[in-house]
């Protein structure tokens, strides 16, 4: 990770930074603390990280070496010397992957009754259960193709799993080949694994255990089959990625659950970028790599099964519930009192919402009783990356078709989003909602949802303001913020927010919201300057942060004036970060943490100490230059002094974290936490559960421990 | 206004000269609003207008697309289409097919355009600032003050003196208008500022002479431009208004003349539209405000959109007026002092007018609007005697039709001037054109009005204030006028039936003094 320059360098590269990132995913994975369907899962998560990671940005790397060569990134690493620093990663990341898979965790599951087994383990019976599987169902979609001497082979589709052998003609067989002569010699044939078929194949067997094999290797068991009259001689597994257009979102971090259901088909055939190729293969590496078009050095061998993120499927099977976590409720908030009406409670006071650990249900029945109330005049909010049945698409629905006017703002990224959600755009708008697809060149990221309600008084604004998405399936797996406020002044800006998003009106200047690309960028540095100034040996200023990326070299440099100045800098960031902490006469005053647990780190917020009057913001941007500049989003402030102060607990927690921080070294490693499960050991996930827990336990009444009874006092 | 909720949401759509824009606000009773929404799209309406003299058919159909997605917005609010005032301003006004403009605004959105003049503009925009600056306002009634707006058109300026409407214009100095001119000087700022210095400098003289700009003490900038100094480098005072040291402001205007309009966009952060007319209009500020002794600009978070929804929230027009009452009366008495007329003499036929207006209330049935008509007329109904004594009232009428009194439409000049014109003499026939170009019921305003005054003016015929008051009795078919009189009031009585004439004719009653 280190470089061998003598001079320290001042930022980390961004892929480097990422690849630490996946290794920390990874490092989930071989905790042994961890339940073994868990620890699986984040093994499927790491594969499908690294796809998209050499779909888009090694692709990208390749591209600029192609292109000369010069340096892009703010740490001055040329792209080819950045190629192979990646690759060499990925391997080491790959070789621990693999390992712990086939060492670990498949033996693992096998002792608890879920066994993977290859074909030369199928029991009798379940040999023949497979045979006849693969001659009725698998058989009839299998096409192989022969690979032409000479000739690249593009119908190899991106990220599809294949598989390859060489086979040659059988002695005694008579074979006429198309000139008319006798075939002889060996050839290439090429068999895509369907992907119409399940890749796990249940096996029959006795009660109280599970068997399965997989697809791939059941076909290269009766491969014979597909090659009458021919031998074969060697076969391998491979898999190949390859580069994806320009156009895609890059925000892998949102699909972070999803990807294991998306499938990336992006530029089918376009120029591949990584070949995968089972171990063992022998000859056939070399032929692949150079039928498929890519140099050796890119070739990665894994272990068994390739994209391993198809195991993901093996997490849902019931019945399984001890190889997983505990389950961890999501809490009421018992901010919202079922006996008041929402309004009513909004108008109290500020509601702060800490999803997971807090439901994500009062949203949507604060959403859905909208829709019901007569009252309730409008009804606007961004919709970003929701389904297509999700409730709250149904209670926009309803709204419209109640009269009220409802706009909606849906972000739909080209071509891959036409076919899933565009349907349910359309039946919004057949219901009568002002759909909008967007604004042009900007991608709409912030997330806000302002309800007009005219009442005795007069009209009043209710405003949802969040840092993730309004989908309900994300908020059970992402940690995230959400402000629920009627404050007149918020309420005001968000109306405007929305005029300019929805075309009615120019961008406005705004003062308590705040709104990239107009102005996020310039708060932000102002923020972290003004801190810088204010301190003083006396009282050093604080900044505390959390995010998901940090890689704007101005915000970087800010924070760095601001500990050369004695400020204290603390971050908490799940992903990316090119800022090198620690570093003499830089950062010393800074320090890095990632924490990587059960529930994906999502939430964005800034903690200010500003001389003790201090100010606190969530916002939906991470602190790239693509979210600051090239992205329309929202920061928000948080002015209720107990929704801070939960805030900053948080914030607190995560700086305290023992088992699931890791800690970032001046040298742009990661030190893992200490993994101690003693009496002191502070994981903060789940203190925010437990948290979470006991602030819903002292409004319950079954906590009471002695009853209050009315009678005359005893006489002594 | 009905019954139902106490407060009520009402809009205005305010079509000007760079931009069109939209306030949604929630409104009290008595006059409060509380800012619920706002919108606004820049269209180059002025450029078209003010160069080539009309609308461009690019600019209507944004215009047109704009105004649509405004209605959307307020349908969202569920504003009734009666809650919504659509007004514009200098850039339709001049234009050639601003009926056109109009025409196809109604079919195509709905919309119904009122087209309010200069003064006008004025009186709105004195409406929102009085009760933005509200908390200032016993400071306001010790000193003299310029409130002064730079549109895209024109420029708006009033000057109070303790708190008193002296002057009101609509001056044709705008951003749009001074932009043709001045683009091709845009890299120094000097020059642009000697340019309009000259430009400037006949307005200066003429306000000068109604107030001497040296002695003003508060200078109240109004607009978006002011506003948007206010946010870079003033202090809210107040709720509704900010406070810019004299200095910061130099400072500020010095920097964004020293730089083109593209810095202007990328450093402070405005639209491209706004940094246009940014430098000229700070400009025009600093060329007025260098001639006072403000050391501070007052600017208020309000504009004429404000106004107008006050207007509207008042409800009626009488309720209006008495906001703003004492200023149109200020207003005229300035007028009529720079013509020098006798004070004494047409205070008094004001009073003694009024007088009569209030007892025979029941005889002639017109509205406190109406009073205030018979008010001004009576103060201004002698000035023509500084042209010559001969046809005094006909030159009266000349000088009062072309001049610019706070608060009064052009229609209300019209019946003034006409009751002027009326007040001795000959009564109206049909060669008399300014008579017949009125509407039927302006027609009996006129006349109603003008018997009244005439009868005022014969009781006070000698100048001398000798009736002190009159107290009316109606009986059979005559008013009789008992007149509480000292001294000989035989001139009085002298030219009296001659006047009363048109008394008889316009309500059927003998007037007799007694």
């Amino acid at each position: 990770m280190s470089t061998t320059d003598t001079v320290q360098p001042r930022y980390v590269n961004r892929e480097l930074s990422w690849l630490e990132f996946n290794a920390r995913v990874l490092h989930q994975a071989l905790r042994t603390d961890v339940p073994l369907l868990e620890r699986l899962k984040f093994l499927c998560i790491v594969t499908s990280n690294f796809d998209e990671f050499f779909m888009v940005r090694v692709a990208s790397v390749k591209r600029q070496i192609k292109n000369g060569d010069f340096a892009q990134c703010p740490s001055g690493i040329a792209p080819s010397t950045l190629l192979d620093q990646i690759i060499t990663r990925t391997r080491e990341l790959v070789e621990q992957k693999y390992r712990c898979l086939i060492d670990d965790v498949l033996p693992g599951l096998a002792a608890a009754g879920l066994v993977l087994r290859r074909p030369d383990e199928y029991a009798s019976a379940q040999a023949s259960f497979i045979t006849k599987l693969f001659q009725e169902e698998i058989f009839p979609v299998l096409t192989p193709v022969r690979a032409t001497e000479g000739q690249e082979v593009p119908y190899v589709t991106n990220l599809r799993l294949h598989a390859a052998f060489i086979v040659e003609p059988q002695r005694d067989a008579n074979l006429i080949s198309e000139d008319g002569e006798q075939a002889t010699g060996k050839f290439l044939a090429i068999v895509q694994i369907p992907s119409s078929l399940d890749r796990i194949i249940f096996l029959p067997d006795e009660a109280g255990r599970v068997s399965f094999t997989l697809l791939e290797d059941v076909i290269v068991q009766h491969a014979a089959a597909l090659f009458p009259g021919y031998r074969v001689v060697s076969h391998c597994i491979f898999r190949v990625t390859r580069d994806a257009d320009m156009g895609v979102d890059e925000e892998r971090d949102e699909d972070f659950v999803e990807a294991m259901e998306q499938v990336l088909a992006y530029r089918e055939f376009s120029e591949p970028v990584r070949l995968s190729v089972s171990r063992g293969a022998g000859e056939l590496r070399k032929i692949l790599a150079r039928v498929i078009g890519i140099d050796e050095s890119e070739v990665f061998d894994k272990g068994e099964p390739l994209d391993t993120g198809a195991l993901m499927g093996l997490t849902s099977l019931p019945g399984l519930d001890d190889l997983k976590y505990p389950r961890w409720p999501h809490y009421e908030s018992p901010d919202v009192d079922p006996d008041e009406s929402i309004w009513d409670s909004i108008r109290k006071r500020d509601i702060l919402f800490h999803h997971p650990y807090e439901s994500f249900d009062p949203v949507i029945r604060l959403l859905q009783e909208a829709a019901s109330d007569s009252s309730v005049l409008a009804i606007k909010m961004t919709l970003y990356r929701t389904s297509g049945d999700s409730p709250v698409v149904r209670a926009l629905e309803k709204a419209a078709e109640a009269g009220k006017q409802v706009t909606v703002l849906v972000e739909i990224k080209a071509r891959f989003d036409e076919e899933r959600n565009i349907s349910w755009a359309e039946r919004l708008e057949r219901a009568g909602v002002i759909v909008i697809f967007g604004i042009a060149r900007l991608k709409v990221h912030g997330k806000a949802l302002l309800i007009v309600r005219r009442e005795q008084h007069g009209v009043r604004r209710y405003v949802h303001l969040g840092t993730g998405n309004y989908n309900d399936k994300t908020a059970r797996l992402y940690t995230d913020f959400g402000l629920l406020t009627a404050s007149p002044d918020i309420a005001y800006e968000a109306g405007l927010f929305f005029n300019a998003i929805t075309g009615y009106s120019a961008i406005p200047a705004l003062n308590k919201l705040v709104m990239a690309p107009v102005g996020l960028k310039t708060r932000l540095l102002q923020l972290i300057d003004r801190e810088t100034r204010r301190s003083s040996s006396d009282m050093p200023g604080r900044i505390d942060a959390k995010l998901n990326s940090l890689a704007d070299p101005d915000v970087i440099e800010a924070l760095y004036r601001a500990s050369q100045a004695g400020v204290r800098v603390r971050l908490t960031i799940r992903g990316i970060c090119m800022l090198v902490p620690g570093v003499n006469g830089l950062s010393e005053n800074i320090t890095v943490v990632s924490i990587v647990d059960r529930y994906l780190e999502h939430a964005r917020v800034i903690y200010v100490h500003n001389g003790g009057a201090p100010e606190l913001y969530a916002s939906s941007a991470d602190w790239m230059p693509r979210n600051l500049e090239r992205r329309v989003e929202l920061m928000f402030p948080i002015e209720d002094a107990d929704a801070r102060a939960r805030v900053v607990a948080m914030l607190q927690l995560s700086f305290a974290d023992t088992t699931n921080a890791h800690r970032m070294q001046p040298d742009g490693s990661y030190l893992p936490p200490s993994d101690t499960r003693t009496s002191k050991a502070i994981r903060s996930q789940e203190a925010l559960q437990t948290i979470a827990r006991e602030r819903t336990r002292s409004t319950d009444v079954t906590n009471q421990k002695v009853f209050e009874v009315r009678r005359k006092a005893p006489r002594g | 206004m009905s019954d139902s909720a106490r407060s009520e949401i009402a809009a205005v759509i305010d079509i000007g000269s760079t931009a069109i824009r939209l306030v949604v606000a929630q409104l009290g009773e008595t006059g409060e609003w509380e800012r619920l929404d706002r919108a606004a799209r820049p269209v180059p309406l002025g450029r078209d207008v003010f160069m080539s003299g009309s609308l461009s058919r690019e600019s209507m159909q944004q215009a047109i697309t704009i105004l649509t997605g405004f209605r959307e917005l307020l349908h969202g609010w569920q504003v009734p289409d009666n809650a919504v005032r659509v007004i514009a301003t200098s850039a339709i006004r001049e234009s050639r097919n601003r009926d056109t403009f109009l025409d196809r605004v109604l079919v195509r959105t709905g919309l119904k355009v009122e087209i309010i003049e200069g003064i006008e503009e004025n009186h709105l925009t004195f409406l929102a600032v009085q009760h933005a600056v509200a908390p200032m306002k016993a400071r306001f009634s010790r000193a003299n003050s310029m409130i002064i707006e730079v549109g895209g058109g024109t420029t708006e300026i009033m000057l109070l003196k303790r708190g008193k409407m002296v002057a009101a214009h609509s001056l044709r100095i705008g951003t749009v208008r001074m932009e043709q001119e001045v683009r091709p000087m845009w890299s120094s700022g000097d020059q642009i500022e000697e340019y309009m210095r000259e430009n400037i400098r006949v307005s200066q003289e003429l306000l000068n002479s109604e107030l001497p700009l040296g002695r003003i003490k508060y200078f109240v900038a109004v607009g978006g431009d002011a506003r948007h100094v206010a946010h870079a480098v003033g202090v809210k005072e107040e709720e509704h208004y900010w406070s810019i040291s004299r200095k910061d402001f130099d400072r500020y205007l010095d920097e964004l003349q020293d730089r083109t309009v593209d810095e202007i966009v990328r450093v402070n952060n405005v639209t491209y539209n706004e940094a246009e007319g940014l430098v000229p209009a700070l400009t025009v500020y600093r060329l007025f405000l260098e001639e006072t002794t403000a050391d501070e600009l007052i600017v208020p978070d309000v504009s004429i959109r404000e106004g107008v929804l006050m207007r509207f929230a008042l409800g009626s027009e009488w309720a209006v007026e008495r906001q703003f009452y004492g200023q149109v009366v200020a207003s005229a008495d300035n007028l009529a002092r720079r013509y020098q007329y006798d004070e004494a003499h047409s205070r008094h036929v004001t009073d003694l007018a009024l007088s009569i207006f209030d007892q025979l209330q029941d005889e002639h049935a017109m509205d406190r609007h109406s009073r205030m008509l018979l008010e001004v007329a009576g103060i201004l109904h002698d000035i023509g005697t500084y042209i010559r004594a001969s046809g005094h009232h006909k030159h009266g009428q000349y000088i009062v039709q072309n001049s610019e009194i706070f608060g009064i439409s052009r229609d209300d000049l019209r019946i003034i001037s006409n009751v002027i014109r009326y007040h001795r003499k000959a009564l109206p026939n049909s060669s008399h054109v300014a008579f017949v170009a009125l509407r039927r019921e302006q027609r009996m305003q006129v006349l109603k009005l003008a018997s009244l005054l005439r009868i005022a003016d014969a009781l006070d015929r000698g100048h001398a204030q000798r009736i002190r008051s009159v107290r009316t009795e109606i009986v059979g078919g005559d008013v009789i006028l008992h007149c509480d009189y000292s001294g000989d009031i035989s001139i009085e009585r002298y030219g009296f039936d001659s006047k009363a004439n048109m008394f008889e004719e316009v309500f059927g009653l003998n007037a007799i003094i007694s």
